[in-house]
């Protein structure tokens, strides 16, 4: 396997501008939270061939791209989307998967949605059984099937 | 004979902090990007909707949402009723037995008495619960005068010496370890073994080996590579679509032109509402919760033959739901928080499920040229949506619209067409009396290799506006009848 050449600042301005988060709302940006290594990861195990994106990726940022103001990030990324999805989808995906499986986002979309911050299994969630009487102007109208020969 | 596993479904990724992340990989519908150890892949250049199917024992419903509708009466004449595809060679009541059967076997929740379906016998379980966005939902179809009623589901809500209840978790597709939602293998296996059925795993069939007439032989490949003949009296085949058109091409001496031709799939759109209140709409088993079939039967007015179920679909978690779910992913950059904060809890989707027509330019191809890592022939999904199939999709988007705007909704967004959703294949040899214009007779049984029978969806003539998987399941079961009957001494 090629080293792959990039730096982490590349990439920790790459995920901060896909997901900067809101601070006045309490949203961390996803490099801030140091995911670099995690969208890494998640590039190859995601990808059949994950380097080779990623590659291809740090090819079409520039050289400067972490020194670049947020506008100008901005526009290298919409130009990538642009001419190169799936370079871009690819890394839009595994950006998310980073991000949105961090137990500390978890923590927070808990703090603010009661999702809680758990798997789904084995607890579950409770909801209320299923209430028959809803179903009485179906019931009204009658049978709709299309009789056959 | 398998060429994959057994899923333990005890251990279902639902149990870890990173299930999300099993959908998009390893518990992935498609194939192709799945590439587990069990999947081949499928050439789907030339096909609008992309392969979805699970390589275990189970097959897919390893990955279903376990909705359990029956085929309609009016489903099996098509060509009787509305001049399209062909009449299938039984009716719906020559099938009500075998489905009987089968919903015992799988343990089906719902509620009898539907007005958009023949009467049929109670459910094994209660109807599953209701989440608020189901809440919702059933406002709208009442404001409207709709048809609407809970979607029958292969779920157990109540206890049972084998299954616990449905605890509501979501995503049935990464296997239930509550093994409240039924797959194949959990709810078959183990009856099929005490009959006396030893269970092959990591075995590739490679080769149908015929002679005069007859299937005399099959070659397989093992997960050692290692290579063996099997001689035959009879052969089943439920390989879906693809995979018993592989099989079928690799006998020498037979062959039907109709073989491949009209493959049928569900043209899916997915429209989204989003409501302005927190729903949790993740809670509850995502694709089972109610369904109108309001819309199933033709009506010459609208432009179209045939008709369309619409599905609601419970939202999903908070990855899944940034990206798309089943639609466009959350948008990137300085919007990201807030859309992601409008959406995550806050959507119920409807799916526009279109009854597709056998058309024979949609077809499956086998290239004995290409062959794949475990030495067969690889499929090429031939595919387009038809201009009946458009017209209705079309409409059917706006249906769901309005079902949506009189349920609540604010925001209403439309994915046209659902590209990964090629999970129902139907078609490529189909069941009738006569050679000249059927694969299969109408027990399964191979039109001129007598001793080869199959039984999933691809013997299907026509489709439906529903799930299939009821109906194959009871195909199967007629077949298997039909066979211990006739191989009674």
């Amino acid at each position: 396997m090629t080293p792959l050449n990039y730096s982490d600042e590349t990439v920790c301005a790459l995920l901060d501008c896909l997901i900067p988060g809101e601070a006045s709302s309490g949203w961390p940006a996803a490099g801030q939270m140091g995911l670099g290594n995690r969208f890494i990861e998640l590039m190859r195990l995601l990808h059949r061939d994950g380097d080779q994106l990623l590659q291809s990726l740090f090819n079409a940022l520039p050289d400067d791209f972490a020194d670049a103001t947020a506008e100008t990030q901005v526009a290298c990324l919409v130009a990538i989307e642009k001419t190169c999805p799936t370079i871009f989808d690819a890394t839009l995906k595994a950006c998310y998967s980073a991000y949105y499986t961090n137990p500390k986002v978890r923590e927070i979309i808990e703090a603010k949605t009661g999702y809680e911050a758990r798997p789904p299994q084995p607890q579950g969630y409770p909801l209320e059984p299923f209430d028959e009487s809803l179903l009485d102007p179906v019931r009204t109208r009658g049978p709709i099937w299309r009789p056959v020969p | 004979m398998e060429r994959g596993g057994c899923v333990n479904q005890r251990a279902a990724p639902s149990l870890t902090p990173e299930w999300e992340l099993a959908l998009q990989k390893s518990f992935h519908a498609n194939p192709n990007i799945r590439c587990n150890d069990a999947d081949y892949p499928v050439d789907d250049t030339q096909s609008v909707i992309k392969p979805a199917f699970f390589n275990a024992i189970g097959g897919s419903t390893i990955r279903w949402g376990a909705h359990f509708p029956r085929f309609r009466p009016s489903d099996f004449y098509p060509h009787t009723l509305d001049g399209v595809a062909t009449d299938w060679p039984m009716g719906y009541d020559d099938l009500v037995p075998y489905m009987d059967i089968n919903d015992q076997m799988m343990g089906v929740s719902g509620l009898a008495g539907d007005t958009a379906n023949p009467p049929r016998s109670p459910r094994q379980y209660p109807p599953l619960a209701s989440c608020e966005g189901s809440k919702r939902l059933i406002h709208g179809a009442n404001q409207l005068g709709w048809h609407w009623w809970p979607a029958d589901a292969a779920i157990a809500t109540a206890d049972s010496t084998t299954r616990r209840a449905c605890n509501n978790c979501g995503p049935c597709g990464i296997g239930c370890p509550r093994h409240a939602r039924a797959s194949a293998d959990t709810a078959y296996l183990a009856a099929a073994q005490h009959a006396g059925v030893e269970l092959i795993q990591h075995t590739v069939v490679t080769r149908i080996l015929t002679s005069t007439g007859q299937a005399k032989a099959i070659e397989i490949r093992t997960q050692n590579n290692e290579k063996f003949v099997i001689d035959l009296e009879h052969l089943v085949l439920a390989g879906n679509a693809i995979s018993t058109n592989v099989l079928l091409s690799s006998m020498n001496d037979w062959n039907n032109p109709l073989l491949g031709k009209g493959l049928m799939l569900h043209p899916t759109a997915i429209v989204t509402g989003f409501f302005r209140d927190n729903l949790n709409s993740y809670t509850g088993p995502f694709a089972t919760s109610i369904v109108s079939q309001q819309f199933c039967e033709t009506e010459k007015k609208r432009g179209f033959v045939r008709g369309f179920q619409l599905q609601a679909l419970r939202g999903q978690g908070p990855l899944t739901t940034a990206l798309g779910g089943y639609g466009n992913p959350v948008a990137w950059g300085r919007s990201h928080a807030k859309g992601f904060s409008q959406a995550f809890g806050h959507g119920m989707s409807l799916t526009v499920t279109c009854e597709d027509l056998p058309e024979p330019v949609n077809r499956i191809e086998v290239s004995k040229e290409k062959l794949d890592h475990f030495g067969m022939p690889t499929a090429k999904m031939h595919y387009r949506l038809g201009s009946n199939t458009e017209k209705m999709k079309t409409y059917g988007i706006e249906r769901a619209r309005q079902w949506l705007r009189a349920a609540g909704a604010e925001k209403i967004s439309v994915n046209p067409l659902s590209k990964q959703a090629g999970f129902h294949l139907m078609g490529t040899a189909p069941m009738g009396v006569s050679e000249r214009d059927s694969v299969t007779a109408p027990d399964g049984r191979l039109h001129g290799v007598a001793n080869i029978t199959i039984i999933d969806a691809s013997v299907f003539p026509s489709s439906s506006p529903v799930n299939p998987t009821s109906t194959l399941q009871a195909i199967a079961l007629r077949a298997a009848d039909l066979m211990a009957r006739r191989l009674s001494p």
